[in-house]
């Protein structure tokens, strides 16, 4: 078996737009463009991105949570797109999910026993009573929440807590790979670091393999071995994350990590200002779709999306102008 | 501080009468706004920020809630019990106000133009009608909107989350208020709009000198724009300091929490990765609150005095000028 746990091919997801009277198909968003990654075992690779840039939509269709459009998962060996119904509900059991939200994604009527539970109880796993009550425990003990949270509901717990509850309900079937999607961006500052350790001891613990998607670079490059960047539906980089933080290649990752202010009143210099939004995915510009806010834009970059230029065995990166 | 005081908060106490009882939102809090300076206030959720920048704009929800006692001085002038008319021409002409998020703070069904003539209406009735839609036109020029002649016909659904947050600024300054409070304003933004707003509010203070209040729990946030911060949990200053000693030597064990607990990038040279420092369990309920220090039970330093044998901590000056911190056992500067 290959060192890779998953490997992402040109995936795509293209979501027409329905419009007029007949509903006919009026246009197309593009939201992952040919996206292609590996992640190996035990490793983590974090997901950048402003909003809009298809990190989420990326995420979801490696679950087949989006049906993608085009391209293949090779997950464990086998691309997963062809899957039936059937055989992706087992493999499922091997990829679970953490949404952003935690108080949208747990049901209000359920008990914390029953939410976790619920899992278990679908792939058929630890079906006698007393196993099962053990494994909820033990469950408990994995993101240090007390064993009387059992019986209680999700309303009776903080912010940081529900998190931890959507964490043991991913682990409740056992998964080796984990998407993020936002774990840790509704929390108060205080409990995301605390959160953050949870992961990331786990991960030593469990041997787990995450896609960790995030707007806050500085916990996304604290929690990666690598990250990718995304722009409007395309990967534009991908390095190791220290790599990336201090010799990005691409401008608009440049200017995205010198974006975020530092706690820190010494050296405020050197901020670059992006000009502009984020075009429309509707109508993205044509060549690279960064060249009406980039300051080194040519000719080129107006004309062909820039090819995939390798600037060190592990980092990659989409631009016909990059930062020497 | 040398500058001139345009705002002065003294002991002001918000209380919510709630079915649990009456809780205290914001409790004895102190602090001052200068000319052309910016006052940060930074704590995490509950901790009351938004309660008192609510109060300085007489915009408690009463009932349930009420300034209790305390005062809040505009120019020598009190603003509690104010007589609601009088109250009217200081809010949004003197004291301005803009809000987390910018969709849900304008009106969908009225142009951006519309919105902003309105303001200029209200406070400033001699103006004739083109002459409002021309300032209309000028002041998001000001705030830096592309063809502004052409995006005060628009509505607020046409424009981008930045471009939003930039008209409630326009709305916001149009009556050149003296103070201004950025309640989160870029909370719900993305970083590299989130540069080009602060860099937009730097700017505009410059050109305008008027005093800020900028609320948030982005520490980073508060370094690059605050000239004075004041650190706020459950309702109470624990710490206030002008930026540079509060980053460089913060006093209070709470304010070291926060900082330690963001990750830095500054690690590049060796190669990770510590484990984040935390501080331990969470923020406790304003029903329920500890006697003595409100911190004790996740403070790493505590001792008997901070369980309130001591009554509880008050702030008293730290080392540096005007740094000031409530603690019994403030953390001997690094």
């Amino acid at each position: 078996m290959s060192e890779y746990l998953i490997e992402v091919n040109n995936l795509g997801k293209r979501f027409p737009i329905k419009g007029g009277l007949l509903g006919r198909e009026v246009g197309a968003v593009n939201a992952v463009n040919n996206v292609s990654f590996k992640i190996k075992k035990g490793e983590t690779l974090g997901l950048v991105g402003e909003s809009g840039c298809g990190k989420t939509t990326l995420g979801r269709s490696i679950l087949r949570l989006i049906e993608p459009t085009s391209g293949e998962i090779i997950f464990n060996g086998k691309n997963i797109l062809e899957y039936n119904a059937a055989e992706m509900r087992a493999v499922r059991r091997k990829m679970q999910i953490i949404f952003q939200d935690p108080y949208a994604s747990l049901n209000p009527r359920m008990t914390i026993g029953d939410i976790l539970a619920e899992p278990m109880e679908i792939h058929g796993l630890h079906m006698d009573k007393t196993a099962r009550r053990k494994r909820l425990f033990e469950l408990l003990n994995q993101v240090q929440l007390p064993s009387d949270a059992l019986n209680k509901y999700p309303h009776e717990f903080s912010g940081g807590q529900r998190q931890r509850i959507c964490i043991a309900r991913a682990l409740a079937v056992e998964p080796e790979f984990i998407v993020c999607d936002e774990p840790v961006s509704a929390l108060d500052v205080s409990v995301q670091a605390q959160v953050v350790n949870l992961l990331m001891d786990l991960q030593k613990e469990l041997g787990l393999t995450y896609l960790f998607i995030a707007h806050d670079l500085k916990v996304v490059e604290y929690i990666s071995n690598r990250v990718a960047v995304m722009y409007l539906g395309n990967m534009i980089e991908v390095a190791e994350s220290s790599e990336l933080y201090g010799h990005a290649k691409h401008p608009y990752t440049k200017a995205l990590f010198s974006a975020i202010p530092h706690a820190s009143t010494k050296g405020r210099a050197g901020r670059i200002i992006l000009e502009g939004d984020i075009p429309s995915p509707m109508n993205p510009p044509t060549g690279c779709h960064f060249n009406p806010r980039c300051w080194n834009a040519t000719e080129e970059c107006r004309k062909i999306f820039p090819p995939v230029t390798n600037a060190s065995p592990t980092h990659q990166y989409r631009c016909y102008n990059p930062i020497q | 501080m040398n500058t001139e005081k345009i705002l002065e908060v003294k002991d002001l106490v918000v209380e919510f009468r709630t079915e649990r009882g009456v809780v205290k939102a914001v409790n004895g809090v102190n602090f001052e706004v200068h000319k052309g300076k910016t006052l940060g206030i930074v704590g995490e959720s509950g901790s009351g920020k938004s309660v008192s920048a609510l109060a300085i704009m007489g915009l408690i929800p009463n009932p349930p809630g009420r300034v209790a006692s305390g005062q809040i001085l505009y120019r020598g002038k009190s603003l509690v019990n104010i007589d609601p008319s009088e109250m009217r021409k200081i809010r949004g002409n003197k004291i301005a106000m803009i809000f987390q998020e910018p969709m849900t703070s304008l009106n969908p069904v009225f142009t951006i133009g519309n919105q902003i003539e309105e303001v200029i209406e209200l406070h400033q009735p001699h103006l004739s009608a083109s002459e409002r839609a021309a300032k209309a036109v000028d002041m998001l020029r000001l705030v830096g909107i592309p063809s502004p002649e052409k995006r005060v016909k628009e509505y607020p659904h046409q424009l981008s989350g930045g471009m939003r947050q930039r008209v409630m600024i326009a709305i916001a300054l149009s009556c050149e208020p003296d103070i201004l409070i950025a309640d989160e304003p870029t909370t719900a933004l993305d970083v590299t709009i989130q540069a080009q707003i602060l860099e937009l509010m730097n700017k505009l203070q410059k050109e305008l000198g008027m005093g800020i209040i900028l609320i948030t729990h982005d520490l980073g946030v508060v370094a690059e724009t605050c000239d004075h911060v004041a650190v706020m949990y459950c309702g109470q200053i624990v710490e206030s300091a002008d930026v540079e000693t509060l980053f460089n030597h913060p006093s209070h064990p709470y304010t070291k929490g926060l900082m330690d607990s963001i990750p830095d990038f500054d690690s590049t040279s060796g190669h990770k990765k510590e484990r984040l420092q935390t501080i331990e369990g969470m923020v406790p309920s304003l029903f329920n609150l500890p006697t003595g220090c409100n911190f004790q039970d996740r403070c790493s330093k505590v001792t008997e005095a901070c369980r309130g044998m001591n009554g509880d901590p008050t702030l008293k000056p730290a080392k540096g000028d005007d740094h000031f911190v409530a603690c019994f056992n403030p953390l001997e500067n690094i």
